[in-house]
Order: structure tokens, then C-alpha cells, then sequence
């Protein structure tokens, strides 16, 4: 299928600083994908260029497979959320709606119509006629996001709609994001510098890093199967294990981790013994013990650190040399690690490898 | 006991904002009161009172003629003015201009030029391009003279105006042009109202220019200054206090005007 928007060999510099280089990437119709990334990364730069409000350096975008890489904003079919709304003061909710479709040409009738039923679909029909400055965040938001959807673009482009609402409000519009675009199967392109906001709503997450894509996939194999130290660091909490490759038996490998051997998953590496190697070790994928596992790797250590986090409590273990681990443990598994040793373990296929690309270059 | 001493500079400062209001209001209390009188002559006692000054000047082809001119300048100037001052505002904030800093400076200028030298220029200047003195040349001039009001207020709502708004209009559709008419100009309303109606009153009020660039149909306040020449009357009072009224009417309106525009 024709994917519904493209970056092709797409970079973006503003003078010697280069925001987005060589960007490829293509969309499917449908999808809910986000762009992921640190402060700076390059995202709104990216979300800027295929709205037509930044001309890319060189490279070419695609909508619907035409080039519209020269194609001015009110001559392209997608629409943007932006951070801060940006609904025209002056005019009410029904009129900030409206705006878009009457500039598409329809008549009062189905302005009046499509209006009305976007309303509905965020419970806003009895603020119409109230001023955006007489609106609380979470209705701007629905306003801004319900006239963006009304002239039907191709694409939603929504930068950081979220950012402004407080953690509650914004958990509940994360679902409500989710569930429109389920309901009108549109395009959704999301972008956040918050990992749990990505990982919640996306078909598939784009991670990206100083103006390229680290990688890109669905949540669980980004969380997962992190392809890089970044994605690993940058996605969820994680034990990084730099270790050295001993030697391979059929998939696992056996790596030497600060003196200590363990297990670990190939991941399609196929490393050398003598190489260098990540084990990405979820805290959840830790078992804590008081007595020694039967099986898996297992490491002794002491607790260092306790923090209570309401449904569960994070275990700071200091094991071989100094090395620190950490590890979420249930409620009801605390009660049994009252002393200091206590015993580490996780199965080999929980973690996954990445390879250190510092070793190698 | 109260020390009187202790409250001397607060006594001092009352005393001197009482004198202040006094030097303020009582030329115009006179002015005003003047108008009432019944006699010929300006000047005290005021024996008896009477609306009939106000009557004459209502019947006063020349007065009604006057302001009517007057006013038709002032709606000239200020549109040409509001016009050309929210295009210069627009070009100093918009992207990719250089010389914005001269643009500006130029704009201002001929706000803190004195009178007198901004009139004898015009006056040089409308004579070098052959231009007749008389109406063009009055509205031409106070036109140059409301233009760095209005793109300084201009300029300051412009700069309160969130930079992608415009780009939101362009977003869903709107070309640069549309995008300017249905949300920077709304946006931009209650400080063009406002500066619009300085323009009115600086035009209305204008003698120095109006006196070098006119022609033989009078302003109003060169009709009035005709009038005084020929000496006080309470007739001149009693148009005074009319134009003043209105002026402060209006001047009071567009404070308001403003002042809701900034609540909202
Ligand atoms: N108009 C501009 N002029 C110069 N540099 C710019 C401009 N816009 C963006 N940049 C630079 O390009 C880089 C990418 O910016 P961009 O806005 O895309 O980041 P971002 O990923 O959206 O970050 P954030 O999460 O902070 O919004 C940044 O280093 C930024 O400083
Ligand atoms: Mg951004």
C-alpha cells in the first residue's frame, strides 16, 4: 500500500547547525506514530517541514505520494495541533471550527453540520459560542485538535498538544487522543519528548537523536529490543551490563560482566567471544530473592538502597565490584528481603543485547 | 499628641496636588463659565446666565462649515494614516526584512520633530512636487503626523501576538492575504481603534501644519483663531466648550476602549 506520507533523504539546516539530516521515513495510512526524541532532536523541525511552514535544505517529501515539497501550508492537506493551541482569540469555538472548512468552500448547511457533530464527539456541544480565553486547557485542547480534524486532512500533525496540562489531565487526554483517531482512522502524527505519553498511545514510535531516527517500531520492541544504548536509556528504566563476550552456544551467549558470567539472548548478533557487548536488563525483568535461584543467571548481592513506591519498591543491589543493579519487587515479595544479601536473577531471555558501537569505531 | 511637624510634607504634598488641579481646571472652569454669560464682553462678574452664545454658534454657517471640513480632514488623515502605519508595523515585525531598526526609526520620526520645522517641510516639500496647498495638502500632512502613532501601538499588539496564530490561519488553509484580513487585523482592532481615534483628535486639534499647507476654507481652529483675532466674545467660548466636550468625549471612549481590549 502507498504509504500516506514520506521523507525522502529529507535534512534541514539553519545555518551550520543541522536540525534534520538525511530523515527517511515513511507512514502508513491509518497509524498512530509518534516522533520521540530529546529536547532539540528535531522534531518540530520535521513536523514543520511536511506541514509547509520550514522548505528542507534537500530531500524530498511526499503526501499521498505527491511532492509537495514545495507546496505551500494552505495548499496541503494536513493540519497541525499546536503546542499552544493557537485558537484566534476573537473568535468562538463554533467559528474557530468553522474556520477551515469555510476556507475549503462548503456551504453554511455543512459547515454547520460537521460543527456540530465534532462537538459531539468531545462533548463540547454547549461551549459554541463561548471565546477560547473562556475555556479551560483541557477544552482548548479539544477545540484546537476538533478544528484541525475538521477540514479531514490527509494527516494530523499534533507537537507536543499535551505538554501544557497537568499529569491527571493529561493522562485522560492521552486516551482521548487514542480513541479519536481509532474512531476516525486518521493519521496521526504525534510528537513528544515523553516516553510513557509514546509508549501509551502509538502504533509506532520513531525514536530520534541529534536530527536522525535511532530506530523506529512498535512500543514493545523498542522497550523490548532497544537496537541502541539511546533507545534503551531514552525508553524506560534500565540496567545498561557492559560486558565481554566469552564465547556463544547455539543462541545464548556467555559474557563476562565485571568478573561474574552470564546469560544472554544473541538477538541476531552474532558476536565473536572477545567483543563488546549492552545487556539491557529491565529492573522488572529482576527477580530478588533470599535464597539463591535455581536457574537463569543469578548474582549475589547486598541492598543498598530501598525506595517505597507505592505498588511496588525499588531495590538499589550493589553485586560484582561495586557494580549496581536495579530492581522493582511486589509488595508482597518485600516482606522475605528484610536482611542485606539477598540473591539476583533473571532469565536470559528477557534481556536482550545491543552492540557497543564505542568499542568498535 | 500629633506632631504637626511630622505631617508637614504629607500637608505640603496635599496643598501642592490642590494647587495642580487648580492650574489644570481653572482655565478652562473660565472658558467654560464664560460661555454662560449674558453680555458681550468676556470678563467678571457673570451677571446674568444664558444658552443663547450656544444657540448662535449652532446657527453659525461658518462654525458648522468649519467643523464639517474639519472632520472630513481628520477622517482622511486617519484612514490614510491607519493604513499606512499598520502596513509599516507589519513589515517591521514580519521575517527576512532587513533594516527594520530604520524602518522604525524613520516611521517615528516625524512624532518628535517640533511642529514648526515638520510644518514649514511639508510646506517646502508640497511646493517642490507642485502640489496646491489646501485640503490634499492638509490631510497629506497630518497624515505624516498620526502615521508613527499608529505603528507604535500597532507595533506593541503585534508583538503580544502569538507567532502561530498566523501560521494555524495558513495551516487550515488561509493565503497570506486572508490570513492578514480574518486573524492579524481582528487581532489588531482594539489598538487600530484606538490609534484611529488619537488620529482623529490629533488632526482635529492640529493648527501649526493646517495653517502652513491650507488653504482659504478654515479648520476649525483656524476659524477660531480668525475669531479670537477679531476679538473674545463669548461666542468663542461657547465653541470651545463644545469642541472640548466632544474631544473629551471621545478621548475618554477610546481609554476605555483600550483598557478592555487589555482585560481581555
Ligand atoms: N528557526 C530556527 N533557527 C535556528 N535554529 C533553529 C530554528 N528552529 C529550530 N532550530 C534548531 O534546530 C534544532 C531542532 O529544533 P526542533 O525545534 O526541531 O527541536 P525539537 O525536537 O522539536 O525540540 P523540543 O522538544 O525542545 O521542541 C534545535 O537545535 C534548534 O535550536
Ligand atoms: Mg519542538
Amino acid at each position: 500500500m502507498q504509504p500516506v506520507v514520506q521523507f525522502d533523504n529529507v535534512t534541514k539546516s539553519y545555518g551550520k547547525h543541522v536540525a534534520v539530516e538525511n530523515l527517511n521515513l515513511s507512514i502508513e495510512a491509518g497509524k498512530f506514530v509518534t516522533l520521540l526524541g530529546p529536547s532539540g532532536c528535531g522534531k518540530s523541525t520535521s513536523l514543520r517541514m511536511l506541514g509547509g511552514f520550514e522548505m528542507p535544505n534537500s530531500g524530498r517529501i511526499l503526501l499521498g505520494g505527491k511532492d509537495v515539497t514545495r507546496v505551500p501550508p494552505n495548499k496541503r492537506n494536513v493540519n497541525i495541533v499546536f503546542q499552544d493551541y493557537a485558537l484566534f482569540p476573537h473568535m468562538s469555538v463554533a467559528k474557530n471550527i468553522a474556520f477551515g472548512l469555510e476556507l475549503k468552500g462548503l456551504d453554511n448547511q455543512q459547515i454547520h453540520r460537521r460543527v456540530s457533530e465534532l462537538l459531539e464527539l468531545v462533548q463540547l456541544q454547549d461551549y459554541a459560542k463561548r471565546l477560547p480565553s473562556e475555556l479551560s486547557g483541557g477544552q482548548r485542547q479539544r477545540v484546537a485538535l476538533m478544528r484541525a480534524l475538521a477540514p479531514d486532512p490527509d494527516v494530523l500533525l499534533l507537537d507536543e498538544p499535551l505538554s501544557a496540562l497537568d499529569a491527571k489531565l493529561r493522562q485522560q487526554m492521552q486516551i482521548e487522543l487514542k480513541s479519536i483517531q481509532e474512531k476516525t482512522g486518521k493519521t496521526f502524527m504525534f510528537v513528544t519528548h515523553d516516553q510513557e505519553e509514546a509508549l501509551t498511545m502509538s502504533d509506532t514510535i520513531v525514536v530520534m537523536n541529534k536530527g536522525k531516527i535511532e530506530q523506529m517500531g512498535d512500543p514493545n520492541t523498542l522497550y523490548g529490543r532497544p537496537g541502541s544504548v539511546f533507545v534503551a536509556n531514552f525508553i524506560g528504566e534500565t540496567n545498561l551490563l557492559r560486558s565481554t563476550v566469552v564465547g556463544t552456544e547455539g543462541d545464548t551467549t556467555a559474557l563476562n560482566w565485571n568478573g561474574v558470567t552470564i546469560k544472554a539472548a544473541q538477538g541476531g548478533l552474532a558476536p565473536k567471544a572477545g567483543d563488546h557487548l549492552y545487556v539491557v536488563l529491565r529492573p522488572e525483568a529482576i527477580h530478588c530473592s533470599a535464597d539463591e535461584p535455581t536457574s537463569g543467571n543469578r548474582i549475589k548481592g547486598k541492598v543498598r538502597q530501598r525506595v517505597f513506591k507505592g505498588n511496588h519498591t525499588s531495590l538499589s543491589v550493589e553485586v560484582a565490584d561495586g557494580a549496581v543493579l536495579n530492581a522493582l519487587v511486589h509488595p508482597s515479595d518485600v516482606a522475605q528481603l528484610n536482611g542485606e544479601d539477598i540473591w539476583v536473577g533473571w532469565k536470559p531471555e528477557t534481556t536482550t543485547v545491543i552492540p557497543d558501537r564505542h568499542a568498535h569505531n | 499628641m500629633r506632631n504637626m511637624f511630622a505631617d508637614a510634607p504629607r500637608t505640603t504634598l496635599t496643598a501642592f496636588y490642590w494647587a495642580f488641579l487648580l492650574y489644570l481646571l481653572l482655565p478652562l472652569t473660565l472658558m467654560m463659565a464664560m460661555s454662560f454669560k449674558d453680555a458681550n464682553f468676556v470678563a467678571f462678574p457673570i451677571g446674568d446666565w444664558t444658552l443663547d452664545w450656544y444657540a448662535k454658534v449652532m446657527q453659525d454657517k461658518q462654525f458648522l462649515e468649519a467643523c464639517l471640513y474639519s472632520v472630513m480632514i481628520a477622517a482622511a488623515s486617519t484612514l490614510a494614516a491607519t493604513t499606512l502605519g499598520t502596513w509599516i508595523a507589519m513589515l517591521i515585525v514580519a521575517e527576512g526584512i532587513k533594516g527594520q531598526v530604520i524602518i522604525f526609526a524613520l516611521a517615528c520620526l516625524p512624532a518628535v520633530v517640533p511642529g514648526m520645522i515638520s510644518a514649514i517641510s511639508l510646506r517646502i516639500f508640497i511646493s517642490t512636487i507642485d502640489m496646491p496647498t489646501g485640503t490634499a495638502a492638509i490631510i497629506l500632512g497630518h497624515t505624516v503626523h498620526a502615521v508613527p502613532f499608529v505603528v507604535v501601538m500597532a507595533l506593541t499588539r503585534l508583538r503580544s501576538m502569538p507567532g502561530n496564530l498566523v501560521d494555524a490561519a495558513r495551516d487550515l488553509g488561509a493565503d497570506s492575504v486572508v490570513a492578514f484580513f480574518r486573524v492579524t487585523l481582528p487581532y489588531l482592532k482594539p489598538a487600530l481603534v484606538g490609534g484611529m481615534i488619537f488620529c482623529v483628535l490629533l488632526s482635529i486639534d492640529d493648527f501649526v501644519r493646517t495653517f502652513f499647507l491650507g488653504g482659504y476654507r478654515p479648520t476649525l481652529p483656524m476659524l477660531i483663531f480668525a475669531k479670537v483675532q477679531g476679538g473674545m466674545s463669548p461666542e468663542i467660548n461657547a465653541m470651545a466648550t463644545l469642541v472640548l466636550v466632544v474631544t473629551a468625549a471621545v478621548g475618554l471612549y477610546a481609554e476605555y476602549l483600550t483598557r478592555r481590549a487589555r482585560t481581555r
